[in-house]
C-alpha cells in the first residue's frame, strides 16, 4: 500500500501555489524572501506529511489531503495577495493546523472508545458556547469570540466537533428506537422522551447560539448537520420534515425579534441585481453584499487575473468574503472550480462513511462531511446572495485560526475513520 | 445506513450543482449589468487607466470623447446641451448617467475579450483604450428639436418605427454636461466657530433648479397626462374586441353623462365615425367606446403597448415606485390603476384624463407601434460597438418586444390618424408633400395651462420616423406640438431623401 497518488496531486497543489505566489509577488512585490518561505514551508510541511504517513503504513483515503491543501494554498496567495499581514499569520496557524492534523491521526487510530463519553461532549460542549456569552467579545455582530490577548479564539468553531461526537454516540446507541418509535402517536410511530429529550436538547442549543451569540450561520450549520445525521441514522423524512418546521419558525421568530437578522433578510429580499434603481438608505444598508456582487461579476469566465481585480472595495474580504475576491480575480472558472472541490471533499467524506464498519463511525464521518460541506455551502450561497448572508467562514480558506485549527482536527478524524475501516481490509 | 449515507450525497450533490448555476447565472447574465452599475467603484478605478471610447451618432459625428485639456484627461462633449440628457455625463463625484453609464462597459472595454488585453496591455506598458460606440441618434435632429422647444419646458423623442432605433431624445430646458464639475463659486460659512469653505459646482446650481428641474430627463422620465393622444389606444382596444367598430358611427351632442358625471366634449360634433372622431378629437366617441370597453379592457389595451398598473394607496399616492422598462433606455411606462376604476373615470380614462400618466418616451413607442403594423420594437440606441482598430464587435438586432394589435386594428388606427393629420386637429404637423399619420393632445393638469402633445409618424404609407412631442403646460397640442413634430418629420425625411 503505497500513497503515491497522495504525494503527486500535493505536487500539483504546490505548482499551483509556486504559481500563485511567483504571481502575487510580481505583482504587489515585498520581501521575496518572506514569499519564497511563506510558499515553500506550507508546499514541504505537506508533502512531508505524505511522507510519514507512507512511512507508518497509514491507510487512509489518498484524496482528502490535496483538496485541503489546495484550499490551504488558495487562501494563503489570496491573503497575501490582499493584505499580507494576514498571511504571515494565516501561515502560522496553518502550521498549527498540521500539527494537529498529524495529532489526531497519531492520537485516536483506534477511536471508537470516544462513543463512551457522549455526555461530557454534551456539558462540554454546552459550557463553551455558554462561556463567551458572559466574557466573551463581540466581533462582526457576533458575540462569540473569547479574547486571549494574543489571539481570538472562536470555541463554537471547536463546539461544532462536540457536538457531532455527541450525536454521532448518542444515535448509534439509540438508533434502533430512533427509527422505529416506541409508541404510537396518532398513528405515527415516535420515540418516547427519554430518546428524542438530548436530540430537542440540541435544537435549543442551536437556538441559543442565536438568541446569545447572535451566531446565525454556525446555528444553521448546527441545525442542518444535526438533520443530517438523523437522516443517516434513521431515514425517516418526517424527522426531517419537522425539524426544517421547527427551524423555519425559529427564524421566523428571530427574524420579528432581532433586528440584525432581519435586516439581513430584507437585504436579501431587496431588488435583486438591478442597484441602480436602489436609494441611497438600502444601497448603503446592503453595500457589502452589493460588493460582493461587483466583484463576482467583474471577474467574467477567466477573471482579471490575480492581482489585477479591486476586491478591497469588498469590506471583511479576507474572512467571510474570500470567495468573491476569488471569483473577481480567478473568474467563474475558479470560483466554479473552488465549488466542485468542496464538492469533491464531500464525496471523499462520504465515501469514508460508508467504507466505515460500524454506526458510530458512519455517523461521525457522515456528520463531520456535511458540516463541511454545509458550511461552505452557506457561505458560498451568502456571498452570492443565493441565500440570506450568515457569517461563516469558508472551510480553510477564510482568514481565520480557530476555524483552520478545527477543520484540521476534522479532517484528522475523517482520515482516522476511513484508515480504521481499511486496516481491516485485505 | 449506508443507503441513507447515498441519499445524502446526493442532496449534496444538488444543492451545489444548484449553486454551480447560480455562480454561471450571477457572472454570465447578470455581471455585465453589475459592472455598468454607476454604484460599482470599478468604474471610476478603470477610468483612470483607460482612455474612455469615443461616442459617435450615425453620421459620425463626435458626441462624447476623451481629450488633454491642459496635460488633463476630460471628457468633452462637443454637442453640449443637445444630447446633455442622453448621453449623461461622467464624474467622479455625482457618478454616471445617460449613455455613458448604460454602456460603461464598452467605453471601458470591459468585456470578456477586453479583460484579456487589459493584462496583456498592462504587461506591456501600452495605453488601453475603450471601444467607441456608435449610436442610432441623429444629432441633427437633437439640435433642432432643442432649438424648436425654445426654452420651453417639454421633451420630443423620435423612432424609427421599423427597428426600435432612437433618432432623438431631447428634454428642455437642458444643461451643459461638461460644466457639471466646475467650481463656479467658493462660499464660507462658519460652523462650530470654524471657517468652512464649500465649493459650489455646477452641478449643485442645476439642482437648485427645482422649478425647471434641468437635469430631469423629461423624455424618458416625466409623465403626464396624455390627454386625446391617448384615444389612439382606447380606439386600438374597442377594434381588437370587436373590429366591426371601424365602421360605428357615434351621436355626438356635446356631452355624455355616466352615473351622474357629466363629461364634456369642446363642441357638438354630430354624427361622427372613428376617422371623423379622430380628426376632431371628439370626447364623447370615445368615452363611450372606452365605456363599451369597460376598465378592464382599457387597462388590457394599454398593456398592450407596454402600460404597467399601479397600485395607489388611500390617499391616492402610488403605492411603490413608478415602473420603469428599458435596457438601453430607461424610461417610465405609461400607467393606469390596478385597483377597479368605477363608471365616470372608466369614460375620463379613456380620453387620457384621470389617474392615467405617460413619458413622452412611452408615447413615441405607441406611435412607432401603430406605425410597424401593430408591432412595438425592442427601443434600442446602440448602432454597434468598434474597436479602436476598426473591428465591429457588435451591432444592433431589431427585435419585437411587444405585439401591442393585430396589423388590420393597426391599418384603421394609421388611417384615422392620418385622417386628422389631413382634416383635423393634427394638420399643422404636415410638412409640403410629406403624407403624416398623427393625433394631439391637450391634456388638462392641475398646473394651469394644458400640456401640448403630439404622437405620429410619417410617411403614412411608408412610416420611417415615429415623434412624441410634449410641451409642459404649452397651451393647445394643435398649435404648439404638432408644428415642432412636423419639423422633425420634415427635417429627418428630408435628409434621408438627400442621401
Amino acid at each position: 500500500m503505497t500513497r503515491r497518488d497522495e504525494i503527486s496531486l500535493l505536487l500539483l497543489a504546490g505548482l499551483f501555489l509556486a504559481v500563485g505566489a511567483f504571481t502575487v509577488y510580481l505583482w504587489r512585490g515585498g520581501d521575496a524572501r518572506a514569499v519564497f518561505t511563506g510558499a515553500a514551508v506550507p508546499a514541504l510541511a505537506f508533502l512531508l506529511l505524505g511522507i510519514m504517513w507512507q512511512a507508518l503504513g497509514f491507510r487512509a483515503d489518498q484524496y482528502l489531503l490535496p483538496v485541503v491543501a489546495v484550499f490551504s494554498y488558495a487562501s494563503l496567495v489570496f491573503l497575501y495577495r490582499l493584505q499580507p499581514e494576514y498571511a504571515y499569520r494565516q501561515f502560522v496557524w496553518l502550521m498549527a493546523g498540521l500539527f494537529f492534523l498529524f495529532l489526531t491521526t497519531s492520537l485516536f487510530p483506534r477511536y471508537r472508545w470516544l462513543s463512551e463519553y457522549k455526555y461530557v461532549y454534551g456539558l462540554l460542549g454546552v459550557l463553551l458556547l455558554i462561556v463567551p456569552i458572559f466574557f466573551g467579545v463581540e466581533q462582526g455582530g457576533a458575540r462569540s469570540w473569547l479574547d486571549f490577548g494574543l489571539f481570538h479564539l472562536q470555541p463554537s468553531e471547536f463546539v461544532k466537533i462536540l457536538a457531532v461526537l455527541f450525536l454521532a454516540s448518542f444515535m448509534s446507541e439509540n438508533k434502533m428506537v430512533l427509527a422505529r418509535g416506541t409508541r404510537s402517536v396518532l398513528g405515527l410511530a415516535l420515540p418516547g422522551p427519554g430518546e428524542w429529550g438530548p436530540l430537542m436538547g440540541m435544537w435549543g442549543v442551536s437556538l441559543i447560539l442565536l438568541a446569545f451569540q447572535r451566531d446565525l450561520g454556525t446555528a444553521l450549520i448546527y441545525f442542518g448537520t444535526f438533520l443530517a445525521m438523523v437522516y443517516v441514522a434513521t431515514a425517516r423524512v418526517l424527522y426531517i420534515t419537522f425539524g426544517l418546521g421547527l427551524f423555519t419558525a425559529g427564524g421566523a421568530l428571530s427574524c420579528l425579534l432581532f433586528d440584525h437578522v432581519k435586516q439581513r433578510v430584507d437585504i436579501w429580499l431587496l431588488n435583486p441585481y438591478n442597484f441602480i434603481e436602489l436609494g441611497d438608505r438600502e444601497y448603503n444598508q446592503a453595500y457589502q453584499i452589493i460588493q460582493s456582487l461587483f466583484a463576482i461579476g467583474a471577474g467574467g469566465v477567466t477573471g482579471a487575473g490575480l492581482g489585477a481585480g479591486y476586491p478591497r472595495y469588498i469590506p471583511a474580504v479576507h474572512t467571510d468574503f474570500i470567495f468573491a475576491a476569488i471569483t473577481e480575480e480567478m473568474g467563474l472558472a475558479g470560483g466554479l472550480g473552488i465549488v466542485l472541490l468542496y464538492l469533491f471533499f464531500v464525496y471523499r467524506g462520504l465515501k469514508v462513511a460508508l467504507e466505515a464498519r460500524d454506526d458510530f463511525s458512519k455517523l461521525l464521518a457522515s456528520g463531520l462531511t456535511a458540516l463541511m460541506g454545509l458550511q461552505a455551502f452557506i457561505i458560498i450561497a451568502g456571498v452570492t446572495k443565493l441565500l440570506p448572508l450568515t457569517g461563516v467562514t469558508l472551510p480553510f480558506i477564510s482568514y481565520g485560526g480557530s476555524s483552520l485549527v478545527a477543520n484540521f482536527i476534522i479532517l484528522g478524524m475523517l482520515l482516522s475513520i476511513s484508515h480504521e475501516a481499511r486496516s481491516h481490509e485485505r | 445506513m449506508n443507503d441513507n449515507i447515498r441519499k445524502l450525497g446526493y442532496f449534496f450533490i444538488v444543492i451545489f450543482t444548484v449553486l454551480a448555476l447560480y455562480l454561471g447565472y450571477l457572472n454570465a447574465v447578470v455581471g455585465p449589468k453589475l459592472s455598468a452599475d454607476p454604484h460599482n467603484r470599478r468604474l471610476a478605478a478603470a477610468e483612470e487607466a483607460v482612455v474612455r471610447g469615443v461616442i459617435f451618432d450615425r453620421q459620425g459625428v463626435v458626441l462624447a470623447e476623451d481629450r488633454m485639456v491642459d496635460g488633463v484627461k476630460k471628457r468633452v462633449y462637443p454637442r453640449g446641451r443637445e444630447t446633455a440628457h442622453l448621453i449623461g455625463f461622467v464624474s467622479q463625484r455625482y457618478g454616471r448617467t445617460g449613455v455613458e453609464s448604460t454602456f460603461d462597459r464598452y467605453l471601458l472595454a470591459m468585456d470578456e475579450a477586453g479583460r484579456v488585453r487589459a493584462l496583456v496591455d498592462r504587461f506591456l506598458g501600452r495605453q488601453r483604450y475603450g471601444y467607441n460606440i456608435v449610436l442610432t441618434v441623429d444629432s441633427r435632429l437633437q439640435r433642432k428639436a432643442l432649438n424648436l422647444l425654445a426654452g420651453r419646458k417639454g421633451a420630443v423623442v423620435a423612432l424609427d418605427p421599423r427597428t426600435g432605433a432612437v433618432l432623438a431624445v431631447v428634454s428642455s430646458p437642458s444643461f451643459d454636461p461638461g460644466s457639471v464639475d466646475t467650481v463656479v463659486r467658493t462660499e464660507s460659512s462658519v460652523q462650530n466657530g470654524e471657517k468652512v469653505e464649500i465649493k459650489v459646482t455646477g452641478y449643485d446650481i442645476l439642482k437648485m433648479q427645482t422649478g425647471d428641474a434641468p437635469l430631469l430627463n423629461r423624455a424618458t422620465r416625466g409623465v403626464y397626462p396624455p390627454g386625446s393622444v391617448f384615444k389612439i389606444i382606447t380606439g386600438a382596444g374597442a377594434l381588437e374586441a370587436n373590429p366591426d367598430n371601424s365602421a360605428r358611427v357615434y351621436e355626438c351632442k356635446g356631452s355624455i353623462a355616466v352615473e351622474g358625471f357629466v363629461l364634456k366634449d369642446f363642441g357638438v360634433h354630430g354624427r361622427v365615425g372613428l376617422n371623423e372622431a379622430a380628426a376632431v378629437s371628439c370626447n364623447t366617441y370615445f368615452a363611450s367606446l372606452g365605456l363599451e370597453l369597460g376598465g378592464e379592457g382599457l387597462k388590457r389595451a394599454a398593456e398592450n403597448f407596454g402600460f404597467k398598473l399601479v397600485e395607489y394607496d388611500k390617499s391616492g399616492r402610488l403605492e411603490g415606485g413608478y415602473p420603469v422598462a428599458g435596457d438601453e433606455i430607461h424610461f417610465n411606462t405609461g400607467t393606469l390603476p390596478a385597483n377597479k376604476m368605477p363608471l365616470p373615470e372608466v369614460a375620463s380614462a379613456a380620453i387620457g384624463q384621470g389617474r392615467v400618466l405617460v413619458s413622452p418616451f412611452q408615447m413615441a413607442l405607441v406611435a412607432a407601434g401603430v406605425a410597424n403594423g401593430g408591432t412595438v420594437m425592442k427601443p434600442v440606441v446602440l448602432e454597434r460597438v468598434v474597436t479602436r482598430n476598426g473591428l465591429v464587435i457588435k451591432r444592433m438586432v431589431p427585435e419585437a418586444m411587444h405585439a401591442a394589435v393585430s396589423p388590420p386594428t393597426a391599418r384603421v388606427l394609421a388611417r384615422a390618424m392620418e385622417e386628422a393629420a389631413r382634416t383635423g386637429t393634427a394638420s399643422r404637423a404636415v410638412p409640403a408633400g410629406i403624407r403624416v399619420a398623427g393625433k394631439t393632445g391637450s391634456a388638462q393638469n392641475p398646473g394651469g395651462q394644458t400640456h401640448a402633445w403630439f404622437m405620429g409618424f410619417a410617411p403614412a404609407d411608408d412610416p420611417r420616423i415615429a415623434v412624441a412631442v410634449v410641451v409642459e403646460n404649452g397651451g393647445p397640442g394643435a398649435t404648439v406640438a404638432a408644428p415642432i413634430a412636423g419639423e422633425i418629420m420634415r427635417e429627418y425625411l428630408g435628409e434621408v431623401r438627400g442621401e
